[in-house]
């Protein structure tokens, strides 16, 4: 019990210092995070809206593909890159492998399954009569395409920050992919279990701290917005 | 001027016929009342009038031209005819969101558009809504603000899926008069689907009734289910509600037997004060509980073990003079009487 006091007294005090190391940590973690939930995102929520509203072949196929995808574990999604971007693998040329670039593009296979799927899930709950009343009043198609997305836009928010918290937690690629470098490729979640493997827990205690408060804090934020437009 | 022709239209899904109407032309600046039963095919008719749906087959013609009901044909033909839904919904905006879209499609400039959507919100009451959350608002006031936004857009042609079903008493008279008003300032032919013969009677030119998905001459009144039994002496029974029956012919009964549907014309059933009457037809007694004058007629509902609505011409009425409670005796024509499975 002790130690667990002393860790969160000596995590605090760091976060409240703002220690450097712990900032540089912090700050490569939300790169690789938001590059990859951005990337994702453009993709993903395309991708879902074609699926959600098209009707063609093997659409239910699809679907359960992507559902499948979703329990994708991430260090099966680590060794496929890592074949790819090894210097052995047809990316090696690129010299990709222990790189910042390699864990987003980990990170993107990890949750664009994601994102497709609950933007699916999200246009999918929207009342066909959005779609009707747009068409009625004279909308094309494009226009009626963006009628039915800003009236999912919550879900889809939720979406892209259900694949943010997915990718700011994750271990399994960042430390394959990643190579857990300092000051280079070291995210939160590797810098813990490296502090943990170290028996050091203040650091790995304090990114607990942060990386909690952001999800907290994004989840706050979603929530504010939402209830806005909640009757 | 005809603002629809239809020509052998049909709309099926999965192969069951929803819709099946030979022929059907609406004028210009009309007002349209659609009655019929649940699953008549009145909702689907707004729709492919509306061109949100197109026909299994058939040909319509919108203002004198063939409908080509290929979507690039179709959007075009959209900004002439604005279809309300019975529940509307507003985007999850602004009401001013709400009411700019239509006109931001059409590419009204800006000064104009403020200037139409002050207009529309002052004739359905709601200009101090103007910047209200579209989703805070009351279902009454929803379905103001919708017909708002069809209004705003000027159409050709408004349809209404059953405007007064979804809101209250106040609501409902606000919209009715709002409807006949548009109709009778800005020209705009209204078409509306409704159950309520009384809404249809009072707001409509001209009033269509849907069974089945067919077009039918005969009014949606005095359709009663019935139960058909074939006696040993060749007669034929037909039990109505209310512990009530008549007596047909082999020829009216045909080959129907068990439950079936009884229609009776309500213009073709003769009242008479008092007791009961000898004479043709089939003979009901009862009392009057409900008058309603309608144009140059008097509905007439009558209490004979079921609600018989009976139309009487003023002259008749003017003569007989019933009151409400008054016991009557009515005589229903033999072939006033139609069966239908």
């Amino acid at each position: 019990m002790d130690i667990l006091i002393d860790s969160l007294f000596s995590a605090l005090l760091l976060v409240f210092s703002l220690d450097r190391e712990m900032l540089a940590i912090i700050k490569v973690s939300l790169q690789v995070s938001c590059a990859s939930t951005v990337i994702a995102a453009l993709v993903g929520v395309p991708t879902g809206f074609f699926i959600a509203l098209r009707r063609f072949p093997g659409k239910h196929l699809v679907i359960t593909v992507l559902n499948t995808l979703l329990a994708l574990p991430t260090v099966v999604i680590g060794l496929v890159v890592y074949a790819f971007v090894s210097r052995r693998g047809i990316l090696g040329p690129l010299d990709l492998l222990y790189t910042q670039e390699a864990i987003i593009i980990g990170q993107i296979i990890l949750i664009i399954p994601l994102v497709s799927a609950l933007t699916i899930a999200a246009i999918s709950k929207i009342d066909d009569r959005y779609r009707r009343t747009a068409m009625t009043l004279g909308a094309n198609r494009v226009q009626t395409a963006k009628v039915i997305l800003f009236e999912a836009r919550f879900g889809i928010t939720a979406a892209i920050v259900a694949a943010f918290g997915r990718v700011i937690s994750e271990v399994g690629i960042a430390m394959m992919l990643g190579g857990n470098i300092q000051g280079f490729t070291r995210t939160m979640t590797t810098a813990m279990a490296l502090e943990y493997d170290k028996g050091a827990f203040s650091l790995a205690v304090a990114l607990g701290i942060v990386l909690m408060t952001l999800s907290f804090g994004m989840n706050i934020l979603f929530h504010f917005f939402q209830g806005k437009y909640r009757t | 001027m005809k603002v629809y022709a239809i020509h052998n239209l049909t709309k099926s899904y999965n192969d069951q016929p929803i819709l099946d109407i030979d022929h059907l032309e609406l004028e210009a600046g009309r007002i349209y009342g659609l009655l019929g039963p649940n699953g008549a095919g009145k909702t689907t008719l707004l729709n492919i009038l509306g061109f949100l749906d197109q026909p299994t087959s058939g040909h319509l013609d919108f203002l004198g031209k063939a409908v080509r009901f290929q979507e690039r044909d179709l959007q075009p033909l959209r900004k002439e005819v604005v279809v309300l839904d019975q529940y509307p919904v507003l985007f999850t905006n602004s009401v001013y969101r709400n009411l700019e879209f239509g006109l931001k499609i059409r590419k009204v400039e800006g000064a104009e558009r403020e200037h139409i959507i002050d207009e529309v919100l002052e004739l359905v009451d709601m200009a101090s809504f103007k910047h209200a959350p579209a989703h805070t608002l009351s279902g009454g006031e929803t379905q103001r603000i919708a017909l708002a936004r069809a209004l705003a857009l000027s159409p050709k042609v408004f349809l209404c899926d059953e405007p007064t079903a979804s809101v209250d008493i106040e609501n409902q008279a606000a919209i009715i008069a709002l409807l006949k008003q548009i109709n009778e300032t800005k020209k705009i032919t209204i078409v509306f689907t409704t159950h309520d013969r009384l809404l249809a009677a009072g707001l409509a030119h001209h009033t269509l009734v849907l069974n089945k998905g067919r077009l039918v001459s005969t009014s949606y009144e005095n359709t009663f289910p019935c139960k058909i039994e074939h006696t040993n002496d060749k007669q034929v029974h037909c039990h109505l509600p209310g512990n009530t029956w008549i007596l047909l012919s082999s020829t009216q009964a045909g080959s129907a037997a068990g439950t079936s549907r009884l229609f009776i014309d309500p213009e073709r059933i003769e009242l008479y004060a008092g007791e009961k009457i000898s004479g043709a037809g089939h003979c009901l007694q009862g009392k009057v509980v409900q008058l309603m004058e309608e144009s140059a007629r008097v509905r007439t509902v009558v209490d004979v073990g079921f609600l018989l609505t009976v139309l009487l011409k003023r002259e008749k009425y003017n003569s007989l003079r019933p009151g409400i409670g008054d016991t009557v005796a009515v005589s229903i024509a033999e072939d006033a009487v139609i069966l239908s499975n």
